[in-house]
């Protein structure tokens, strides 16, 4: 086991994996811009360093800063946490050959899985569905009106190097498909440096469920179930929970068993997510996610296994504690992303946080690096906090939900607590009716 | 590991002063410490914690160099690594203090991921302190030198 990791993240998920850190005993170091040096994991950490000023790019995005923080610390391991440099090829190939732990999948799997069309391929000769569309790039518009034609308007223009919601064009029909097809690859261009672009049916109503897996290093590879993250606006999650309201216990293992089949075939290591788009009782693979994700904590609170904690047994050599059939799945359970942003109109709101008091109770669970008299930096994202809430049916957990809502106090900066409130007062959340388009429209017709 | 740290030296200076004084009370308050002394009864420590629970973790910073990081003449790391004083080990420093250095002339080596960097003086000057201590890790921003 590791005797000391490092933590190259920041805010809520860098105090995460310091939490697991030192319950398994280890050590930490907290790397961090100058303007996170009050921040709640620095002052918490074993030993701090300051990598850079505060823009990411020279700071959290530094990788040769972040090594050298590990070089002087002597450090075991780096964890990556989320974003940041955690899905970064390249850097996970430096760690490793500078001498030390990557925690997260070897460098190979981060590329294969970070190109978007390669990670179809790689899906579909795994016997996972997808969603139809061109095999492989498409590299004029003739070739771009034949798949059209064939797949069926509407259509999206994906970039290759994208991912996460970005990079994506629409055309809803035939007159649309040659602006759609140059913006995308123009943007794809401006944004990733890489023009490639692919073409998939665009779903109307689809829901985003994803599969949460985990592969040790002597082949074991289990699922923790699936979340639903339907509700996002501009492809960003805004609420997530476990398990989905739409699927049943056949549905759930007919896709975890496509999921592990398909990480089996690859040797992947460490914590991975599939995602889907479900849609008329069909999956259809979008891509992966070769890292921790944001919304873990639901997967946690249902199944009781602690994520981080396994990743870093996994990365140290250890096999997976237990095994599929150990994994058992109770009540229901949802987080609320809130963010530094003005509820209506999501215009960012970093200031200082005057008073903070999280709510408390049986199966409420705050994971924030907020604390009363801390300044938020304008240099990051504006997630602050996530409120996660347990309940033994999803009715219970509602009712957790609107409790611990009422209960939030972040003052002094606005945050996107109301918006939580009205959106799980919605009949069609809570009747569990929505897909990827509701909530965009909810906030529409609220303005 | 939180641990409020109890400054003996503080308390005693502060006693010789009221004694020398002749006060009765006398307070200390940094905003992060606040120490009072008051005759009869001996001193009176009240050490108010900051605003959080925890207490700040030991940065590699020395604590010297932090009471220095706004003097206008600190020369700061630029990045992140093991500094070295002396162009190779068993040499002459390459500046000590009260040395007068030339703009662009090598104050010290930092060295990042096998590559020696040279952190160069940003203008011509004079040292009057220095902070670093040969083959010790460094964060960027850490006061290194003054130079004035």
């Amino acid at each position: 086991m590791f005797d000391k990791v490092l933590i190259a993240n920041r805010g809520e998920i860098a105090l995460r994996i310091h939490r697991a850190c030192q319950e398994m005993g280890i050590q930490t170091v907290a790397v961090h811009s100058t303007a996170d040096a009050d921040a709640m994991h620095v002052r918490l950490a074993d030993e701090s360093v300051c990598i850079g000023p505060a823009p990411a790019s020279e700071s959290y995005l530094n990788m040769a800063a972040v090594i050298s923080a590990a070089i002087i610390t002597n450090a075991d391991a780096i964890h990556p946490g989320y974003g940041f440099l955690s899905e970064n090829a390249k850097f996970a190939q430096m760690v490793t050959e500078h001498g030390f732990t990557f925690i997260g999948p070897a460098a190979d799997h981060i590329r294969a899985m970070g190109d978007k069309i390669a990670a179809k391929e790689t899906m579909r000769r795994a016997g996972v569905p997808l969603v139809p569309g061109s095999d492989g790039s498409i590299t004029d518009l003739k070739e771009a009106a034949k798949v059209a034609e064939k797949t069926g308007f509407p259509v999206l223009i994906k970039a290759a190097a994208g991912g996460g919601g970005r990079g994506m064009k629409v055309a809803q029909s035939a007159d649309e498909l040659e602006h759609a097809f140059s913006t995308a690859r123009a943007e794809a261009k401006a944004a990733f440096g890489n023009d490639e672009v692919y073409m998939e049916k665009y779903l109307t109503h689809p829901r985003h469920i994803e599969m949460q897996i985990l592969a040790d290093s002597q082949g074991n590879v289990v699922h923790l179930g699936e979340r639903d993250c339907s509700l996002q606006r501009r492809h960003q999650k805004v609420l997530e929970e476990a398990p989905s309201p739409c699927l049943n216990p056949a549905e759930r293992a007919r896709i975890g068993k496509v999921a592990i089949d398909a990480i089996k075939s690859m040797s992947y290591l460490g914590a991975g997510t599939l995602e889907f788009l479900y849609q008329d009782g069909e999956f259809y693979f979008i891509e992966m996610n070769t890292r921790l994700q944001v919304e873990h904590p639901v997967t946690e609170m249902i199944s009781g296994i602690d994520i981080v904690r396994e990743q870093i047994r996994i990365a140290s050599g250890l096999p997976l504690s237990f095994k599929q059939e150990d994994v058992k799945f109770n009540g229901h359970a949802i987080e609320c992303r809130v963010t530094a942003e003005n509820p209506d109109t999501f215009m960012p709101t970093p200031g200082r946080v005057r008073d903070y008091h999280p709510p408390g109770g049986l199966g409420v669970r705050v994971d924030s690096a907020l604390y009363a008299g801390y300044r938020i930096p304008p240099n990051y994202d504006s997630l602050i906090a996530k409120l996660v809430v347990h309940g033994q049916s999803r009715n219970e957990c509602l009712m957790r939900l609107k409790r611990a809502l009422k209960e939030f106090v972040i003052d002094g900066v606005e945050t996107t607590i109301p918006l939580h409130q009205r959106l799980i007062a919605a009949p069609d959340f809570i009747n569990g009716h929505y897909d990827i388009h509701w909530l965009e429209r909810f906030c529409g017709l609220k303005n | 590991m939180a641990r409020l740290s109890v400054d003996e030296d503080l308390v005693r200076h502060l006693a010789r002063l009221l004694e020398e004084t002749g006060l009765t009370e006398l307070e200390y308050d940094t905003g992060k410490v606040r120490v009072r002394v008051s005759r009869g009864g001996g001193a009176q420590m009240v050490v108010s914690a900051p605003l959080v629970a925890a207490a700040a973790t030991p940065s590699i910073t020395a604590p010297t160099a932090e009471a220095s990081a706004t003097h206008p003449g600190a020369v700061t790391a630029p990045m992140v690594g093991t500094i070295y004083i002396a162009p190779e080990p068993g040499a002459a420093a390459f500046v000590k203090v009260g040395d007068r250095v030339n703009e662009g002339q090598i104050l010290f080596i930092i060295e990042a991921m096998k590559t020696m960097n040279p952190i160069r003086a940003p203008r011509a000057g004079t040292v009057t302190q220095i902070f670093a201590a040969n083959a010790q890790p460094v964060e960027y921003g850490e006061v290194l030198l003054i130079l004035e």
